[in-house]
């Protein structure tokens, strides 16, 4: 700027300003969506602090439950889908569909959708078939599959979510994740698919 | 201790210290190029200052240019520099399709097949044998016999890597879902090591491998001892460190052959303790680092696979001896 | 683009256009899948059309060996030979349009009910999926008494496929069966009294059982399911009095543990050898490898032989297991005294696409070359109908009777099965137009044969799958698959057929085409009358001879059950069979499965994804008589 002979007129340099400070926000908020937390050990949930039914004698209390420390990030989100196949996650429940587990990316949940409630299913496992993974996964680990879990019913934002899996999975225009919570009725014949 | 482990490491190293035919071709190609390429430099300088020296002794003598002697002399000049580039050019193609040619086949000679599986961020080394009873897999550390051909088969589990071990031979990508085949010899035997060579995430400095050139004896000694299960000890230690590495999360990724353990997500630990390195030949293969890499594997190589690992201190100590029991 | 191709294997071909006299009327789907091939323009295949309805009577016709009909129905195959033949011809071609439900029974559990009604001493037995209630009925259909076994809840997750069982057994007034978690229990048929249970398998490991018991000598064959998550097959032998576990023959493993000795003798050089059930596996991965027994154990009580296979090698993915993998996928002649093998023949060496050996394989006598042999046929699931010698494991001959692009062709000379190179699933790379897709040409529904037609009627499936392979990790209890499988409908659009094979001519004689794949078992009568069901709900009358369809009644659930017959104490022959949809085809609307996701249930899902609006779940026992 200050090389150039001549300054620019004071609406030019509003707008770059503008401009400038949009882009600021953007890259911020891309840089949680893109942080890397490799160190850290979120908490594990107590199992007396998460509830599974909504039900409540008396006075209902306050049932709010808090994000995921990773639904948002998409490095941990990729990390649980790597993790959701190694640890034989979709043995069960294929790739959201379900199989011998039910399937994961339509709105029905058993126990609940809440990070902590997610978190608590794996930790726990549940008496119809859902093994307890407790002493199995290391608590950032579970957390990651939370996050991924969620991803897979589109509970997260967006932006986190895989765009595209790199396996055979979805049939063409529900190709991608982002589409989980569009019910789809009709189907394109796989014949039509893509290589 | 791990400086001067470095050290030595890089010192087997080195394109420039063959130590089998492929390696040496490679080395000679390189030598003869080196050779060539430093006698144009010195030649083209030598030109250069022979060239200004005269233009300013005719500057001092107050010569003028005789502008008609001038141009056909340029025209030589710039007639053989062009023809002795191609010469240069045309030799240095031929040699190095030749050496090409000299690498290429695979050796009539029955060679010794070994699959390398890349991963992030390590390699997985599986043993063909003519039996599959006799198949077995180990993890960043290639033994192979002296004299003898190696034919790799050559895969990935993720993203493109590139297997290179310098003394050795030239390097080779690893491509997810395509095989590939690469081959050496070692004549000299030694340890040789090698390195990924094609960036492939947070820890690609920190993917190597080392080559365990050996004599066939005890290549083949070495050989029955991996394809033996998991010994099991007595000792009531690791006993203890058995069962804490099956039943926590270490069996979730690791496979023990003769146990319970056989999840190929990390590499085999069937024979741990005959390795010299641990985490893709980043440490030395001891009981401290060994401990370091299992509490805090984050701090060592952020990113990679293993996660931090709370354990008991008794009970790190049992696993401890139970991995190092595993010979 | 090449799935539409109107390839027919050689011998279908041959079936096809043979003289066609009389049409079978086809249920195809009304162009669900097959749209899919048209809207391309290209042409259907052809259609299957009736060949000769019958072998000519001066021809040679196979024929099996009848017990005296009692009326009763003790075990879900009827008889040792695994016929499923009742000699009871009140029902014929010609009434049965008259057949109406006399009564119905609700089984309170909506899961796929593989299981049949057993009947025996004027009592009809019936067994849910889990939780297992067993029900006794008399024959009018008010309970008598019920049995619960209480099996643990943590057993269905790991079940792969659908928590389904395939029935009880009736024997020496006890009524014997399985439960998911693993116990073997005999009941008192007439009291309900517990009589013994025995515990013969750990859920911790994956292991469940879903097989019918079979009693021969007074002791009861078993054989765990877990060929999905590395569970090591073995088929055991209990005693019917005390329950006490006599002898296990593991399916892996060393001579010793097969049970293979002195008496052994595999009739191809390529099923001898000291212990190949260990030397034919990397390291020790036998121990994790499959071969389970939950499929169908005949008898042959003139030889003392019980014939079973084993199922498919852990994991799917065959990169992660080089070797043959013995013996899985095998065919086993065992003695039922001792457990010693007497011969085997591994049928899918190296398996590579889910073909289990499991299938029923029943015992009929052939006419061959001018002799009549002692022969087994059995449709595989890797598409071929083989004819084997059951006292030597000879393989007489090994036809296609679906579309096969796996394998060449059966080498009878030396019993090898041609892979097809290309079919091989990769790590890493999607292999399409895999037929028959893993549920195979037939899966565990049973087929039966009329000596009065010398038909074999097979109830089976049409698909094809595209298949990917990933790396799978062996965790103790979870699944060991390491496969992406996305299923579809073979040539022609439909997905099941139910084909009458005439074994001396090895080639179709008839064939019903259906939307769906004929996932219910078959059964035949003197009256020359076929019975099965369909996954939307219809149980059918075909007539034995010509395929013609002869009556239909549409009950409440998609039928998997094995249709049974018996004569009630009124003298009048009876129908019955359980409508309830579910099982590995059925898990879409069992288990509520997300069809987006085209690798649910295995890669099932995604052929079944208009099963949801076709039927719901359900669990009623039907019983039809006329009027």
């Amino acid at each position: 700027m200050r090389t150039t002979p001549t300054a620019p007129r004071p609406a030019v340099r509003r707008l770059a300003f503008g401009i400038g400070t949009i882009a600021l926000l953007a890259t911020l908020a891309a840089c949680n969506r893109e942080q890397r937390r490799f160190r850290e050990s979120p908490p594990s949930t107590s199992p007396s602090a998460v509830r599974v039914s909504a039900l409540q004698p008396g006075t209902v209390q306050d049932t709010a439950h808090a994000p995921g420390p990773y639904d948002d990030v998409a490095y941990h989100v990729s990390e649980g889908q790597r993790l959701f196949g190694w640890y034989n996650c979709a043995g069960c429940h294929a790739n959201g569909g379900g199989g011998m587990g039910p399937p994961l990316m339509d709105e029905k949940w058993i126990y609940g959708s809440a990070p902590e409630q997610i978190f608590n299913t794996i930790v726990q496992g549940r008496p119809n078939g859902m093994p307890s993974f407790a002493g199995k996964i290391p608590t950032p680990q579970v957390w990651e599959l939370v996050a991924y879990v969620r991803s897979l019913s589109a509970q997260n934002s967006t932006g986190a979510r895989s765009a595209r899996s790199d396996h055979m999975m979805m049939y063409p225009g529900s190709g991608s994740l982002q589409d989980a919570t569009t019910p789809v009725k009709s189907f394109h014949p796989p014949a039509a698919e893509m290589p | 201790m791990m400086l001067v482990d470095g050290l030595r490491g890089a010192l087997n190293q080195s394109a420039l210290e063959p130590a089998g035919p492929q390696a040496a071709t490679v080395a000679h190609l390189w030598w003869f190029a080196f050779i060539v390429a430093s006698a144009v430099y010195l030649a083209t300088m030598g030109a250069l200052w022979w060239a200004a020296r005269r233009a300013r002794r005719r500057e001092e003598r107050g010569e003028v240019l005789d502008e008609a002697l001038a141009e056909p002399r340029m025209t030589r000049g710039v007639t053989w520099a062009t023809a002795a580039t191609i010469v240069i050019l045309l030799v240095f193609l031929v040699t190095d399709l030749s050496v090409g040619r000299t690498l290429s086949p695979v050796p009539s000679k029955r060679p010794l097949t070994i699959e390398v599986t890349g991963h992030q961020w390590w390699w997985e080394v599986a043993y063909a044998d003519t039996s599959p009873h006799g198949r077995f897999t180990t993890a960043n550390e290639i033994h192979v016999p002296t004299g003898r051909p190696v034919l790799f088969v050559l895969n990935s589990q993720d993203v493109i890597h590139s297997i290179w071990v310098p003394n050795l031979a030239g390097k080779k990508d690893l491509i997810p879902g395509y095989t590939q085949s690469w081959w050496f010899q070692a004549d000299t035997a030694g340890l040789y090591r090698g390195q990924c060579a094609e960036f492939c995430g947070l820890q690609h400095a920190k993917m190597a491998f080392q080559v365990v050139a050996e004599s066939p004896d005890r290549f083949a000694r070495w050989v029955s001892l991996q394809q033996q299960p998991a010994m099991s000890s007595t000792d009531s230690t690791a006993s203890r460190g058995r069962e804490v590495f099956l039943t926590g999360p270490c069996a979730m990724c690791h496979s023990i052959e003769g146990t319970s353990a056989g999840s190929h997500a990390g590499p085999d630990l069937t024979h741990l303790a005959s390795r010299r390195t641990i985490a893709a030949g980043t440490l030395p293969n001891t009981r401290g680092a060994l401990a370091g890499w299992i509490v805090d594997p984050q701090r060592i190589k952020p990113g990679a696979n293993m996660p931090p690992n709370q354990l008991e201190p008794k009970d790190l100590d049992a696993l401890l001896t139970y991995l190092q029991s595993l010979k | 683009m090449a799935r539409c191709r109107p390839v027919v294997s050689r011998r279908s071909v041959r079936a096809v256009t043979s003289v066609a006299r009389i049409r079978v009327v086809v249920t195809v789907a009304a162009g669900v899948l097959a749209g899919a091939c048209t809207r391309e323009g290209k042409p259907e295949p052809p259609r299957r059309e009736a060949a000769s309805a019958l072998p000519p009577s001066a021809a040679p016709r196979a024929s099996a060996v009848l017990d005296a009909e009692d009326g009763q129905w003790t075990m879900p195959m009827k008889s040792y030979n695994g016929i499923r033949y009742s000699q009871l011809a009140q029902i014929t071609a010609a009434n049965v349009k008259d057949l109406r439900p006399a009564w119905t029974f609700s089984m309170s559990v909506l899961r796929g009910h593989e299981e049949p009604p057993i009947v025996a001493n004027n009592t009809m037995y019936v067994l849910t999926p889990f939780p297992n209630i067993l029900y006794a009925l008399d024959l009018d259909g008010n309970k008598k008494w019920q049995y619960e076994p209480n099996p643990q809840a943590e057993a269905q997750g790991v079940a792969c496929c659908d928590v389904v069982n395939r029935g009880p057994s009736f024997a020496d007034g006890k009524i014997v069966f399985n439960t998911l978690d693993n116990h073997v229990v005999a009941v008192d048929a007439a009291s309900g009294k517990e009589v013994w249970k025995t515990k013969v398998g750990d859920i911790n490991i994956g292991e469940t059982m879903t097989m019918a018991p079979l009693v021969v000598n007074g002791k009861v064959l078993v054989g765990n399911s877990g060929g999905e998550m590395g569970v090591r097959g073995w088929l055991k032998a209990l005693d019917l009095a005390s329950g006490r576990v006599l002898w296990t023959a593991y399916s892996t493993g060393p001579d010793s543990d097969v049970k293979i000795g002195a008496r052994f003798k595999a009739f191809y050089p390529k099923d001898r050898g000291k212990d190949l059930g260990v030397n034919t596996w990397q390291g020790e991965q036998w121990k994790i490898g499959g071969g389970n027994v939950w499929g169908w154990v005949t008898y042959d009580p003139a030889a003392n032989l019980v014939y079973y296979g084993t199922a498919n090698p852990g994991p799917w993915n065959p990169d992660q297991r080089p070797g043959d993998n013995k013996w899985t996928s095998t065919l086993f002649a065992r003695d039922p005294n001792t457990g010693e093998a007497v011969w085997a023949y591994q049928l899918s060496p190296h398996d590579l696409h889910d073909y289990d050996g499991v299938n029923e394989s029943v015992l009929i006598d052939v006419p061959w070359k001018g002799q009549t042999r002692k022969a087994l046929i059995r449709a595989d699931r890797n598409g071929y109908v083989y004819l084997i010698d059951r006292t030597t494991g000879e393989v007489l001959s090994a036809e296609p009777f679906v579309y096969i692009t796996t394998s060449r062709r059966v080498n009878v000379s030396n019993g090898s099965l041609e892979y097809v190179p290309g079919k091989k699933p990769q790590i890493g790379e999607v292999v399409r137009e895999i037929c028959p897709a893993s549920p195979g040409g037939k899966d565990w529904q049973p087929s039966s044969f009329s000596p009065r037609t010398g038909l074999l009627y097979i109830p089976h499936q049409n698909l094809c799958e595209d298949e990917e392979g990933v790396e799978a990790n062996y965790i103790a209890g979870t699944p060991y698959v390491g496969m992406n499988v996305r299923m579809y409908a073979g040539p022609g659009g439909h997905r099941g057929e139910l084909t009458a094979w005439d074994p001396v001519a090895a080639r179709p004689a008839w064939t019903i085409n259906e939307k769906f794949p004929v996932w219910s078992g078959t059964v035949v009568t003197a009256g020359d009358v076929v019975f099965y069901g369909t996954m939307d709900g219809w149980f059918k009358a075909v007539d034995a001879r010509t395929g013609a369809p002869l009556w239909q009644y549409r009950t409440g659930s998609g039928i998997i059950g094995q249709p049974v017959t018996y004569r009630g104490p009124d003298g009048k022959q009876y129908v019955a069979v359980v409508s309830g949809v579910g099982g590995w085809a059925g898990a879409i609307v069992a288990g509520g499965l997300d069809p987006r996701d085209s690798t649910a249930a295995l890669g099932f899902a995604a052929a079944m994804k208009d099963l949801p609006d076709a039927t719901q779940k359900g669990g009623t026992l039907y019983v039809f008589s006329l009027p």
